[in-house]
This record gives structure tokens, C-alpha cells and sequence, in this order.
């Protein structure tokens, strides 16, 4: 993986190199942006939501997400769901095994910033910031399955614009 | 057998350790005065042949703002009675007998009392923390004086 980040830096060095590099760019960011498989993480009320965003409906293979149930397989969590003090390193243990580029999307109040259970708590983590990196947050309680389409949307333009060599 | 009828059975077996309480608009709610009889008076109500209370439906700690208050909701599937019955007793030295003999259902409600409230139990065989994160270290969350840090508690409106 560290080896194709440094390929851009030969290549533009011919003339007609940065040609190669976005061209490059441009097919690996729309390949990685119409497949993103995500991990199947509900913990609570969201992740009806997210099964509801994956059936019939409202698809989610259209976009080209479908689940996969180990974090080797993914490269996407849509952490669905309250994250209570217990259950904070686990996702954390998940998130690490997940190969990069890897995203988060954080889904519903609750991982927002506690959500509903801000006030009078002593067992939610309030945000899932504090755990991992996250790239979208997606507001709602439950967010309909319109407001998780958006959200994976959004995520789609972000991955579209990351060039080769900021693959972290 | 209805209320009223309960009520009477209940006063006249056990006399004056017991006594009916006026709260309880369904199912009446009795308040037993002596915390050691409690043994006793859960294996009687169990082998009792009109009572036959064979079910606990929930075994719950209540920090009011003085003592604490141990509710046990109990019924009987065979003779269709449902009462309440409640112990008290103050914060410090808060300690209780296992009712886990009688029934087995009390192992987890009374482990939960045990790691959110602080009451010790008496006679349990399994009293280890199961709710709490493991590295939890910050006291008994359930009781009204307990603090934290990073505990918010919801503004007066």
C-alpha cells in the first residue's frame, strides 16, 4: 500500500505524467466510491433504520453497499446505535482491524453527541469522536432512511475528491 | 380472591410484622417491618396453598432521598394474585438476605442492586459485576449523591 502512494511522484516527472495521475485518480476514487461495503454495526434503534435503508425500499445495493459481517471485508462502519462506556473499545478494536482507506459515518443522535441520553447518564459515551475519526455525522433520532442516503451520498463526494496520495 | 380478601389473609398469617400500605390502586403493597424475617416470609408465601406465589416479577431498589426501599413484585400463576412488598432500610450498613433459593430469578435483579446501588447481599452465590464496564471505578452510579465528571445532569427549565 505504501509502495503505489509514491508511483505519482515518478510519473509526473515525464511530460504528459499528470495526465496519468488523474486519470488514475479519477478511476480509483469513482471504483472506491461506488463500492463502499460496509460493517454491519447496529447497536440500537438506528440500526432498524439501517436495515430498513437496505431492503426494498430503499436500496442500498443500488449504490453499491452491501454488508459484510467481518471489519477485514469493509471498508465503511455506519455506527448505528447508542455507544455506551462498555462497548467504546470494542468499536475501537473493530475500527483498527479494518484494512485503509476505511470511513466512518456516525448515525443518529446518539453518536452525535450523545443524543437523548446527553443528560442524567453515567453509562453513554457521548459522541463517538472521542473513539474514532469520523467523517460523516448524520442527525436524526432515528434519521429516516432519506437522511442515511444523503449521509452515504455525501460520503461518496468526499472519497471521490481524494487524490492518490493522500490515501491515509 | 380480591383485594380486600387478600388483604385480611395476608394481616391475619403474619400478624403484625406486615402491614398493608395505602398506596397500590391495582394490587395492593405491603411494607414488611422486620428485614430478617424476610426469608421466612418469602418461603411462606411460596408453599402456601391459597397464595402459591410462585413468580417474581421484579425485585427493584429505590434511593428516595433519606433510605433506601427494596420493592418486590410478586404473583402467582396458578391462583391469579399479584401484591407488592417492600423493605426499608437506611444507607449505611444496607444489607439484604438472598432470596435466590426461593426464586431463581432473583440471582440477576439482586447482582444489579449490588453493583448500581451498593447493598450488600447475604447467601448469593454469584456476586460479580456484570452491567459496568470492568474498569469501572467510580462508585455506585444508581444513588442520588453520586457524581462524576462527565455527568450532566438535565437543567432546571
Amino acid at each position: 500500500m505504501g509502495l503505489i502512494k509514491k508511483v505519482p511522484a515518478y510519473i509526473e516527472k515525464f511530460p504528459g505524467g499528470g495526465i496519468v495521475t488523474t486519470s488514475l485518480n479519477y478511476v480509483f476514487s469513482q471504483s472506491q466510491a461506488s463500492s463502499l461495503w460496509y460493517l454491519l454495526f447496529g447497536t440500537a434503534c438506528c440500526a432498524i433504520e439501517l436495515m430498513a435503508a437496505g431492503a426494498s425500499r430503499y436500496d442500498f445495493d443500488r449504490l453499491g453497499m452491501i454488508f459484510r459481517a467481518s471489519p477485514r471485508q469493509a471498508d465503511l462502519i455506519i455506527a448505528a446505535g447508542t455507544i455506551t462506556k462498555k462497548m467504546a473499545p470494542r468499536l475501537r478494536l473493530l475500527y483498527d482491524q479494518m484494512a485503509q482507506p476505511r470511513y466512518v459515518i456516525a448515525m443518529g443522535g446518539c453518536t452525535v453527541k450523545g443524543g437523548p441520553f446527553y443528560y442524567d447518564s453515567y453509562a453513554v459515551e457521548k459522541g463517538i469522536d472521542h473513539i474514532v475519526p469520523v467523517d460523516v455525522y448524520i442527525p436524526g433520532c432515528p434519521p429516516r432512511p432519506e437522511s442515511l442516503y444523503e449521509g452515504c451520498l455525501k460520503l461518496q463526494q468526499k472519497v471521490k475528491g481524494l487524490k492518490i496520495q493522500d490515501w491515509s | 380472591m380480591n383485594r380486600d380478601q387478600l388483604i385480611e389473609y395476608i394481616s391475619g398469617k403474619f400478624g403484625d410484622k406486615i402491614e398493608p400500605l395505602k398506596t397500590g390502586p391495582v394490587e395492593p403493597v405491603f411494607l414488611l417491618k422486620d428485614n430478617s424475617f424476610l426469608p421466612e416470609f418469602c418461603r411462606a408465601i411460596k408453599t402456601d396453598l391459597t397464595l402459591q406465589m410462585d413468580y417474581l416479577c421484579n425485585l427493584a431498589a429505590v434511593d428516595t432521598g433519606e433510605k433506601f426501599e427494596i420493592v418486590y413484585n410478586v404473583a402467582s400463576v396458578e391462583k391469579n394474585i399479584r401484591f407488592d412488598f417492600k423493605l426499608t432500610m437506611p444507607f449505611e450498613g444496607a444489607e439484604i438476605d438472598s432470596v435466590q433459593d426461593i426464586w431463581p430469578a432473583a440471582n440477576w435483579y439482586e447482582r444489579e442492586m449490588w453493583e448500581l446501588y451498593g447493598i450488600n447481599i447475604k447467601n448469593h452465590a454469584t456476586l460479580t459485576r456484570f452491567l459496568l464496564p470492568d474498569d469501572w471505578n467510580q462508585g455506585n452510579p444508581m444513588r442520588k449523591n453520586w457524581d462524576a465528571p462527565d455527568f450532566i445532569r438535565m437543567p432546571e427549565l
